[in-house]
Formats: structure tokens, C-alpha cells, sequence
């Protein structure tokens, strides 16, 4: 684990963490979806890609992948659209886990932005290719809210893992 | 604390799997044969209808809050409300009340004129009652997904009406759900019968500054239509029975440039209602008909 400046020492990671709340993420998309607002965002998508940086090792490309087909079918669009989209969201974390850790948020912020926006526009050639019409520009907004989604990921997915492990009055640290 | 607990292990070198962009490659192309199976072979459909069946109770779970919601509310509707409802109930029950008498008469003399010319007689449709569940969430396309499907003898192709006219047609089968596609949805179209005319067209869906509509192809410039005038399903398509009320005739444009108008309708259907009847394709009836003895 690559560790910022004032950051606190992670405790190791639960898988059983990393599960539920990707779990968790699926029933709020399910739930933001029944609304059929196009610049809402994805909240799968940020918590895919924010597990591809922190845990490379744990939630992949296959995982991405699996989620991805899911979510089409709950969406009931092209099978396999969304699998593309979080296959190469997973892929871009993975290329940037090791770098993106160095910097403080907000430019990790400004770093994530094009990533999002490939995913999201990966996602638009796949439906104009395929016939739907262009829905109108507010779906620029997603990756948008989705960047600013990112403090707040780090903030509850990274919480379980700052909390005092075995707390001691007597020790320093 | 132990050591082992920080992630300071060495990381396992020489068991690390594929490389990533190996799996990106092999997913990826996973994804575009998927893609392709989707659209053009149709062959994704037993994997979909199985992941459609595993994710139903994930979303049972979603529409719980939005359903306790709404049957709070309906508790609270004022008693005004529910009378003023009653009232228009009954107005319309009488008005239904003296069509229907007329119904009865007409269809035993259309079945006597039927006998007298040697027609077939036409058949009574079979039909249940289903709820909408949802919307899908794609915001691309207008589908609506109802609760009865393969297990309750949903088929394909199912024309859906409610108590407007003719809100679509099945065109995904699950064993407990199916996908409604609405009528002003891109994709889909319906052939109809101008009740004024007589003359058979084809209406497909179309939005007409961001309203959702469906519109009339390939009528000449010069055709008799009118605003207001009333489509019906003209029953020779084999899905649709004949005489559903479809649409109303909202806006025509003619120009002198483009030898074809076009002709805009507004569905009847409500397609925003709680229930929907379910209909067999008239097509399935005459089969199981003429295979039988």
C-alpha cells in the first residue's frame, strides 16, 4: 500500500467490505435508475474503479466484467455494453493504481476525469453503433458528479480500514 | 498486532494471473461477441432470462420503498377525491352500460350476417390481468416490465392493452417477468386501420419535440387524413386483434418538397397506469385452432 503524505497506516481490507459495498452500490444504481435521468451517475463505476486503485489484486477486470453483464441485464440494454464499459474502467485503474495514491485528492480528482469520461463515451459509440439516438447533453454531467463522488468513496470505502485496530491509552500511536 | 495483518507481504510474484491487458483483450472481445449475439443471433436470451431471474429479488427489494410510499399516500387521499372518483366511475359505467347492450346486439347480427356469407367467426381473445412493475431504467428506450411472464402463458409478441387502447407489445420473456415495448418507443410499430377512411398504415414510435408519439410512414402527400381521426388496429397482422383503439391523429404536416406527410398521433393508452391485459397473439389462436380437430 502506497501511502499519501498525513495519511493514516490502513488496516488491511476485508473482502467481505469490499463485496457488500459493491453490492451496495448495485441496489443504489438499481434504485437511481428507476428514475431515467441520464446525468445521474454511476455509482458502480466509481466504486469499481475505486476498488481497481486501492485493491488491484482483489477487484479486476473479471469481476468489472461480471458486474458490467448484470447491470445490462437489470437494465435490460445490449448485452455486453456495460461489461465493455467497467472491463476498460477496471483496465485505466489498473494502469494508474500506482501513481494516482501519490497525489492528494483533489488531484487525483483531476487525473480521473478523462478515465470516466472514456468509460462513459465508451458506452455512447456502443449505442449510436447500434441504433439509439443521441439522448442530449446532459449525460456530460455523469462522469462529472462521478469525479466528485470521489472524496466521498474515499471517505466511506477507506473508513473500515482507519478505524484503531486495537486502541491502547498508554501507546502513542 | 501481527506483521502479516499490514499489507507488508511480499505480493505473490510468480502467481499474479494473466496480465491485465490480456484479460482487457479476452473480456473485451468477450463483450463484442456478446454484443453481436444480442443484436443480430439472438442467442443471449437463455443467459439473460437466467441473470433476470437471479436479480428479481434485488429488485422486489428496490420497489418496496417506492410501493409503501405510494399505498401511504393513497391512504391519505381526501374523501372528496374518492368521491368525486366514485362519481365519474358510475357516469362512465352507465355510458359503458348502454355501448355494451349495443355490443350484444350487433355481434349477434354481425355473427348471423358471419353465418349467412360462410366467414370464419371471429374468435374471442384470451387475456389476463397484469401489473406493471417498473420502467426499465435504459433511458433510451420506452419498455415497461409486468408481472406475469412464460410461467403464467406470457408469450412473445404479446399484444398489452389497458383501458385507453393499445399500450405494446411483449418482446422479452422472462419465467416470472416480461418486457413490455410501449408503442412510442423507436423500435417499435404497429400496423393500423384509419377508422374515418379505411386506409391501412404502418405507425411507428417517434417523439415529436421530446413528446413521446408514435407517426404515421409512408403516406402520400396528397392521402385523405385528418387531424383527429381515429386509428384502430386493423387485425390482419396476426398479432393484433381487430378494432383496438391505438391512436388520435395530432399533428399533419404537408410540404411541397417531400412527396410523403408527416402524420403524427397521440397514443390513447393511458401507459402510465398500474394494469395492463395481457392478450394472445391472434396469430398463436388460429394455429392452435387449425391444429386441432
Amino acid at each position: 500500500m502506497i501511502m499519501t503524505r498525513r495519511e493514516a497506516l490502513l488496516l488491511p481490507v476485508s473482502p467481505w467490505f469490499i463485496v457488500a459495498s459493491l453490492m451496495v452500490c448495485l441496489v443504489l444504481n438499481m434504485l437511481l435508475g428507476l428514475t431515467q435521468a441520464i446525468w445521474l451517475p454511476d455509482l458502480l463505476a466509481v466504486c469499481i474503479f475505486f476498488w481497481g486503485i486501492h485493491q488491484p489484486r482483489r477487484v479486476g477486470i473479471g469481476i468489472a466484467f461480471c458486474l458490467g453483464l448484470w447491470t445490462d441485464v437489470q437494465q435490460s440494454s445490449l448485452m455486453g455494453q456495460h461489461a465493455l464499459t467497467y472491463a476498460i474502467l477496471s483496465y485505466c485503474a489498473f494502469t494508474l493504481h500506482r501513481r494516482l495514491l501519490w497525489f492528494p485528492i483533489k488531484e487525483q480528482m483531476i487525473q480521473i476525469i478523462p478515465f470516466l469520461f472514456l468509460s462513459e463515451a465508451t458506452g455512447w459509440v456502443i449505442r449510436l453503433t447500434t441504433g439509439d439516438d443521441f439522448p442530449g447533453w446532459p449525460l456530460l454531467l455523469s462522469p462529472l458528479f462521478e469525479t466528485l463522488l470521489w472524496p466521498a468513496a474515499n471517505f466511506i470505502l477507506l473508513a473500515p480500514q482507519r478505524r484503531a485496530h486495537d486502541p491502547d491509552d498508554n501507546r502513542p500511536i | 498486532m501481527a506483521l502479516e495483518s499490514l499489507d507488508r507481504s511480499p505480493p505473490p510474484f510468480f502467481r499474479v494471473g494473466f496480465a491485465p491487458l490480456t484479460k482487457l483483450i479476452f473480456f473485451g472481445v468477450l463483450s463484442v461477441v456478446l454484443m453481436f449475439g444480442d443484436k443480430q443471433l439472438q442467442f443471449t436470451q437463455p443467459v439473460r432470462a437466467g441473470l433476470a431471474t437471479l436479480i428479481l429479488p434485488f429488485q422486489w427489494l428496490v420497489l418496496q420503498p417506492g410501493q409503501a410510499l405510494s399505498s401511504v399516500s393513497q391512504y391519505f387521499e381526501s374523501l372528496d377525491d374518492a368521491q368525486q372518483k366514485m362519481k365519474q366511475a358510475q357516469s362512465q359505467a352507465l355510458m359503458q352500460s348502454l355501448r355494451a347492450q349495443l355490443v350484444e346486439q350487433l355481434q349477434l347480427e354481425n355473427q348471423n350476417l358471419r353465418l349467412l356469407m360462410g366467414l370464419q367467426s371471429s374468435v374471442a381473445t384470451p387475456s389476463q390481468v397484469a401489473e406493471v412493475l417498473f420502467n426499465v431504467p435504459d433511458p433510451y428506450n420506452q419498455r415497461i416490465v409486468i408481472d406475469k411472464g412464460q410461467l403464467k402463458g406470457v408469450s412473445l409478441g404479446s399484444p398489452v392493452i389497458d383501458t385507453g387502447g393499445v399500450v405494446g407489445q411483449v418482446t422479452r420473456v422472462y419465467p416470472l417477468t416480461a418486457e413490455v415495448t410501449l408503442l412510442t418507443d423507436r423500435d417499435q410499430t404497429i400496423p393500423v386501420l384509419n377508422s374515418r377512411t379505411g386506409a391501412r398504415n404502418i405507425a411507428s414510435g417517434d417523439s415529436l419535440s421530446g413528446v413521446p408519439l408514435v407517426e404515421l410512414k409512408f403516406v402520400p402527400a396528397s392521402a385523405d387524413v385528418k387531424e383527429g381521426d381515429l386509428l384502430t388496429t386493423s387485425g390482419i397482422d396476426g398479432v393484433y386483434p381487430a378494432g383496438l383503439q391505438v391512436a388520435r391523429i395530432s399533428h399533419i404536416e404537408r410540404r411541397v418538397d417531400i412527396s410523403f406527410a408527416r402524420i403524427h398521433a397521440k397514443p390513447l393508452a393511458d401507459m402510465k397506469g398500474r394494469h395492463v391485459l395481457v392478450l394472445q397473439p391472434t396469430g398463436a389462436q388460429v394455429t392452435t385452432k387449425g391444429k386441432a380437430p
